[in-house]
């Protein structure tokens, strides 16, 4: 397996447990490289979403090496985190929309904390909205977005900046199939361009219609399917 | 379409550190008042009194007051220093014993004569020299107002460390009040922290988003404090009535006074924001650049 700048993660022997707790992943080792597109499966309470935390620098692994863009993250000072994070997008389970900002600063917090001007990102942040079908909500708050909406804006807020890296956690949880169809072609049409990317979900319509690998979760072990 | 605010105002309002801030600087703004007071009237007691010198004659057996007062007098007047010697007569020296024995008729009482002495200032006189000379006059005494000058200095002194210490405390408590307003804005915005961080966002940037907030208090904070404190001596100075001495004087002074001095007490009066903005500013910004560095 070769080093350099087509690894993006590379996890060995990677354990993690909150607290005093039980260790819910064990062991776990698997390498992403650039352009690699996975699907991320396994029972409800495996650990999936505590796996996505630790790739976005949420978390760190309790013990093993995790490598991100071919930093270890164990020797990464907080100072650091901001260059990485820009370059991943993350669509978390629960969305973690901001309620007091409207749809469309949701979506492009990502350029303005990047510093970039609103008028720099204000056509491609309309024009992504409108993709995802949200054009007419751009200016409502998130409290009175259906979960359906919320679940888009969130999507779109994590690709806006275009990044190397996307994890997406249950990112068609709350979607009807049509729609749900709709934004795979979207992930497979960013991964077209280059985006690698991690997506945990319950949707085997989904994997079954991407045609994509499998790793799969089960008490605290990771198994390529 | 302007963007909205990425840390709403709304929560975790800083109306009771506005409040309390505001309180501060008005009791700063008293303590400031005091020390130019304080500094004011030591300038001016001590100026009049080093030049003035006061020879007291008291009435000895066998001895004729009138005489010696004259001998006093020559012998001063010719002192190398001296400007001029006079003697003060009866009923003006029975004026300045009115404080103490009050207006009752002296008549009779062996009440000592008084010789105001006003030296050069450029060239003041020896004063051993002047004590030696007087030891010819029987129950002659000089008294140089020096003992008077030394415990007016010392009070002051003591009033003006007390009012740098106030100050001093009240810098301390505000820095304080200031970490804790910052750390509980941090706190109700926990989660708008999180998940700027989760989007690359670096500390500085969201301690941008925050302190402005703080700037803005000490500023409107500073000025309530000094418009209150300039009311307060704008009342001493009214209520007062027209007394010459005293507080309501002084406020007077404070507020109107040549514009060489005003200058001095307005411009100290006015450091007030500008102290409180810089320590809600300073304080807010480290406080908050430690806190977000211990988040992951
Ligand atoms: N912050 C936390 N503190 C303690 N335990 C936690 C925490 N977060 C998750 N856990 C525990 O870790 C385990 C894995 O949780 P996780 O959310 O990663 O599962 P998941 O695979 O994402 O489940 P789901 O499919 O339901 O989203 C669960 O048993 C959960 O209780
Ligand atoms: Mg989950």
């Amino acid at each position: 397996m070769e080093w350099g700048d087509t690894l993006v993660l590379r996890l060995e022997n990677v354990g993690l447990r909150y607290g005093d707790g039980p260790e819910i992943l064990r062991d776990v080792s698997f390498a992403v490289r650039t352009g690699d597109f996975y699907f991320l499966t396994g029972p409800s309470g495996a650990g999936k979403s505590s796996l996505l935390k630790l790739l976005f620098l949420a978390l760190r692994p309790t013990r093993g090496t995790l490598r991100i863009f071919g930093e270890d993250v164990g020797s990464l000072s907080h100072s650091n985190l901001p260059t990485i994070r820009r370059r991943i997008g993350v669509v978390f389970q629960e969305f973690r929309l901001l309620d007091h900002l409207s749809t469309y600063d949701n979506v492009a917090l990502p350029l303005r904390v990047a510093g970039k001007s609103e008028s720099s990102y204000r056509r491609d942040v309309m024009d992504l909205l409108d993709w995802v079908g949200l054009a007419e909500k751009s200016a409502d708050l998130p409290p009175v977005l259906s979960g359906g909406e919320k679940q888009r804006a969130a999507i779109a807020r994590a690709v806006i900046a275009k990044p190397q890296l996307l994890l997406a956690d249950e990112p068609t949880g709350n979607v009807d199939p049509v729609l749900a169809k709709r934004l795979l072609h979207l992930f497979l049409e960013l991964n077209r361009l280059g985006t690698t990317m991690l997506i945990a979900t319950h949707d085997k319509g989904l994997v079954r219609q991407a045609e994509r690998p499998v790793l799969h979760l089960e008490q605290g072990a990771l198994n390529l399917q | 379409m302007k963007p909205g605010a990425i840390i709403p105002s709304t929560a975790a309002s800083l109306t009771s550190l506005t409040v309390t801030m505001a309180v501060m600087c008005y009791l700063a703004c008293l303590a400031i008042g005091a020390l130019i007071l304080v500094d004011r009237a030591v300038t001016s007691w001590t100026s009049g009194l080093s030049r003035e010198m006061t020879i007291q004659v008291r009435m000895m057996r066998g001895t004729d007051i009138v005489q010696e007062v004259e001998k006093a007098r020559a012998i001063t007047a010719a002192f190398p220093g001296v400007v001029s010697a006079d003697i003060l007569d009866e009923s003006e020296g029975a004026k300045l014993l009115e404080p103490w024995l009050g207006t009752r008729s002296l008549e009779g009482l062996p009440v000592p004569r008084l010789i105001r002495v006003v030296s050069d200032t450029a060239n003041p006189p020896n004063i051993p020299a002047l004590e030696e000379a007087l030891l010819q006059v029987k129950g002659a005494r000089l008294d140089t107002h020096q003992k008077w000058e030394a415990e007016l200095t010392r009070m002051a002194r003591a009033l003006s460390a007390v009012s740098y210490a106030i100050l001093l405390l009240i810098c301390v408590s505000a820095i304080a009040i200031v970490i804790f307003a910052t750390r509980a804005v941090l706190q109700a915005n926990r989660h708008i922290v999180d998940l700027l961080h989760l989007v690359g966002a670096r500390d500085s940037y969201i301690a941008r988003q925050i302190d402005g907030r703080f700037l803005r208090t000490g500023l409107l904070a500073g000025f309530i404090g000094v418009g209150l404190g300039l009311f307060t001596f704008l009342l001493l100075g009214l209520l007062g009535g027209g007394s010459e001495s005293g507080v309501a004087a002084a406020s007077r002074g404070l507020l109107f006074s040549t514009p060489s001095i005003a200058i001095w007490s307005y411009g100290l009066l006015f450091a007030v924001p500008g102290a409180a903005t810089l320590i809600c500013l300073i304080t807010a910004r480290v406080t908050l650049m430690r806190r977000l560095g211990v988040a992951t």
